[in-house]
């Protein structure tokens, strides 16, 4: 029996080591963010919209969903987010008319609800981090994806910036785009903890209850 | 013997005890279960985003003329009366079913002889409140298809329910109700949004 | 708590029972259901699945309200259920954690048949039944992987129907007959939803119900391996048995309650798994025209896929991962050793099992994992092992040298 359970522990263990080996990116930095602080969400979802936006949606999320979520009424999050043109249940779309970024850039500039799930917060953290000035060519490239179309649109703040206000920044801004990946994950773990603490309730219940009606059974 | 017997006897308390508390326990997992299933079916965030209040100019009406919008997937409808009408609308009350508006739907604010804020302007839901059919707009004092009586107001095709310009429903018709009055308040003289109150947000 | 009573004292009931086997059905398959006394953990499994099938069964009608199953919508709608609607997110992914519980179950599940030779005569139709609902679980899994339209639902589902391309004349058209198009398209989608929400899982209740009509015909199986039957009191009742009703029921209530808690903390603090029950691939829009770097089946396919991978020929290699299901069917046939549970069987099937499991882990994870040079080595060393198994099994348990099997449960 003792052999299974190594097995199982095996089977358990395996997708940790899996996990751990996996990626030929370049290392990534750690974003250190927390969805819990609504103050650098809030932060977050302003320098999303005065440097992201002008290219970027984020689609799947509502105006409201956002002031609902981090901490705003209706009216801030539109005059914060949209200056005021967007209505509040409408969906975050980019300021960029249809077509232009094909022309302008060569390339649609991505959705960015998903961006967090598909690549993770640290990965949006670092790339935004990882814009290197080419001292030849004298342009920006990103190391973690050689040959961007996106240009380095935190230039200046990255030049005028104190360094640590400059790293809360785009940490911010990783925040804010994880918790547009899964706006639900506050709620899930607000929920979660006491889901566990209802089912431990059960467990001890249905265990007393087993044994209760298991003397009847002679061994 | 006695002894053993006494034993059982508190083994059954303590099983009838265990079973209670697992049941009960068990039941409200399952209340709880069943609340994310069941509120599943409310209006979802896109529905509500469909049904938030709409927006509409008034300054391009004229006199005596409807414009209609949608608003929740209903129809609402705008009506600028003339003074004539105004003034024809109390002279109907005997002849209406529920002139004072009393067990019909309409906020507050709408709950007046014009059942209006602003005197001119009806707005209301084209919905017949007898069976939900839309009723036809016919504002002309003997319109030819509703014979001499008639003042102006609304005609529903189904079943011949009638109304008048505050969409209050005349005697001897199928219709039990007054016309449906939606929350709404006037951004600016001339815009008016439908769906919010006039303090307070939304409806 | 009345036990040979057959006739309700309930009038209710006795009107009910006058039209409808309602008392006989409740004492036959639980209130009078004899099992051994001496069931384990192990046999937590079987219940456990059909908790989980319930689950899927409720979440997934949910999803339906809400889910577009058309190219276009899908994507979207999904997006749709996880941030419109209320307590969308909840019930999809109690059904994206259910889809990997039920295998992780049903794996559990049937290694406890290997483990105490639960296929054997009289049970053979059990294990058959059972590896039959195993084949509709996959193709129902599958199927259902397709619908949210992500990039890992669309190529996984090209490379999956791909195989049936190797099968030599009809492959390419049956290929194209399966999707419907020429390549995975809305056309796919659509049908994929169909039998994901309807046809299959009728076949799996049906199965399930067969599954346990015939396991009640000849009564369970237990970690000695013996009979209960044989020994019986003067009522004719088994010595060693108990009612699955209270004795049974009662544990199974425990047994679901730390699943659910279990279940529960990946619902909540990790639904990706890992990157292993929601991969991260799948949170990009299907793209036809650009496959992803890396791409791996669910984890609960990869043993079969790491196997299909590990023989460097398309034809062949499908017949290897065919084979791979269709050999376990067979285990009542290959295993002839009369002793059922391990704990009194030869040394020879304690190592030959540890083989199977660990190849069976291992592929597990080679399947998850770049097909490189040595991996490829690696896996055609596993699948070597995992078919060894069944080659072996057939002789050496003629010969085993068995301890002796208790006459009654210990």
């Amino acid at each position: 029996m003792k052999r299974f359970f190594s097995i199982l522990t095996l089977l358990i263990a395996l997708p940790g080591v899996v996990f751990a080996s996996g990626g030929h990116q370049p290392e990534l930095e750690k974003a250190n963010n927390s969805l819990a602080d609504k103050d650098s969400l809030q932060r977050g979802a302003v320098l999303f919209s005065n440097y992201c936006m002008a290219c970027h949606s984020v689609k799947y999320m509502r105006y409201n969903r956002i002031a609902r979520d981090i901490g705003w009424d209706d009216d801030t999050v539109v005059a914060k987010m949209s200056k005021g043109t967007a209505r509040v249940v409408d969906n975050v779309e980019t300021r960029m008319m249809p077509g232009v970024g094909q022309q302008v850039l060569g390339k649609t500039p991505p959705d960015l609800s998903l961006m967090a799930r598909l690549r993770g917060t640290d990965y949006i953290y670092s790339f935004l981090r990882g814009f290197e000035l080419d001292e030849t060519t004298g342009e920006w490239d990103n190391k973690l994806l050689q040959g961007t179309s996106m240009p380095h649109v935190l230039e200046n703040m990255q030049r005028h910036f104190k360094p640590e206000d400059y790293v809360q920044s785009t940490r911010d801004i990783a925040n804010f785009l994880e918790y547009v990946g899964e706006p639900a994950k506050l709620q899930r773990y607000d929920l979660g903890w006491k889901v566990l603490a209802f089912l431990f309730l059960l467990i001890i219940l249905t265990y007393l209850l087993k044994k209760e009606y298991w003397r009847d059974v002679k061994h | 013997m006695s002894s053993n017997e006494q034993q059982d006897v508190k083994n059954l308390t303590r099983r009838k005890v265990l079973t209670a508390a697992t049941g009960v326990v068990g039941a409200a997992g399952a209340t709880f279960l069943a609340v994310p299933f069941v509120s599943s079916w409310q209006p979802s965030e896109k529905a509500k985003a469909a049904g938030a209040p709409v927006e509409a100019d008034l300054s391009q009406m004229q006199p005596g003329q409807m414009l209609t919008v949608s608003w929740r997937g209903k129809p609402v409808w705008i009506v600028k009366r003339t003074s004539r009408m105004l003034e024809l609308l109390p002279t109907l009350n005997a002849n209406l079913r529920d002139p004072q508006s009393e067990s019909s739907d309409q906020p507050a604010y709408c709950k007046n002889t014009f059942r209006s804020t602003k005197e001119e302007y009806l707005v209301v839901i084209g919905i017949c409140t007898h069976l939900g059919c839309a009723p036809l707009y016919r504002p002309a004092e003997k319109s030819a298809d509703m014979g001499d009586d008639w003042k102006g107001g609304f005609f529903c095709p189904c079943h011949g329910s009638t109304y008048d310009l505050a969409g209050r429903v005349f005697q001897g018709v199928p219709a039990p109700k007054n016309l449906e009055i939606p929350p709404y308040r006037y951004l600016s003289d001339s815009v008016i949004r439908i769906g919010e109150d006039p303090e307070e947000g939304v409806a | 708590m009345q036990t040979q009573e057959n006739k309700p004292q309930n009038s209710l009931l006795a009107w009910i029972d006058a039209r409808y086997p309602l008392v006989s059905t409740w004492n036959l398959h639980v209130g009078q259901y004899y099992a051994p006394k001496n069931f384990n953990f192990w046999y937590f499994f079987g219940s456990l699945a059909l908790l989980v099938l319930v689950n899927q069964i409720l979440t997934g009608v949910w999803l339906t309200m809400s889910f577009k199953p058309s190219a276009v919508e899908a994507f979207n709608s999904v997006e749709y259920i996880m941030r419109d609607v209320e307590w969308g997110w909840l019930i999809r992914y109690l059904h994206s954690t259910g889809a990997s519980a039920f295998f992780i179950v049903i794996y559990l599940h049937m290694m406890r048949g290997l483990l105490y030779g639960s296929y054997k005569n009289p049970r053979e139709l059990i294990w058959l039944i059972g590896m039959l609902l195993f084949l509709v679980l996959m193709a129902e899994a599958f199927m259902g992987y397709l619908l949210p339209w992500g990039q890992m639902s669309f190529w996984g589902a090209q490379v999956i129907i791909s195989l049936f391309g190797a099968i030599p004349v009809i492959g390419p058209d049956l290929a194209v007959w399966i999707r419907g198009d020429f390549v995975i398209s809305d056309a796919t989608l659509n049908r994929f939803f169909a039998l994901h929400v309807i046809a299959l899982p009728l076949v799996l209740i049906i199965l399930v119900f067969m599954h346990i009509v015939a396991l009640h015909q000849v009564g369970s199986n237990n970690p000695d391996g013996v009979e209960i039957k044989k020994y019986k009191n003067d009522q004719g009742l088994p010595i060693d048995g108990i009612p699955f009703h209270p004795y049974y029921s009662v544990k199974d209530l425990f047994g679901t309650s730390v699943f659910l808690f279990f279940f529960a903390v990946v619902v909540f603090y990790m639904p990706e798994g890992g990157g292993y029950f929601l991969e991260k691939p799948n949170f990009e829009p299907a793209n036809p025209l650009k496959t992803p770097d890396h791409i791996a089946p669910v984890w609960y396919f990869t043993p079969f896929y790491a196997i299909l991978r590990a023989v460097p020929d398309k034809l062949l290699g499908v017949a290897a991962m065919g084979g791979a299901i269709a050999v376990l069917f067979a285990m009542p046939w290959l295993d002839r050793c009369k002793v059922k549970s391990i704990r009194y069987r030869g040394v020879s099937y304690k190592i030959l099992l540890t083989m199977l499991v660990v190849s069976f882990v291992v592929l597990g994870w080679l399947g998850t994992q770049p097909a490189t040079p040595e991996l490829t080595k690696l896996a055609r060393i596993f699948t070597a092992a995992y078919f060894l198994f069944f080659i072996i099994l057939p002789f050496t348990s003629v010969s085993e040298r068995t301890k002796p099997v208790p006459e009654r449960v210990s």
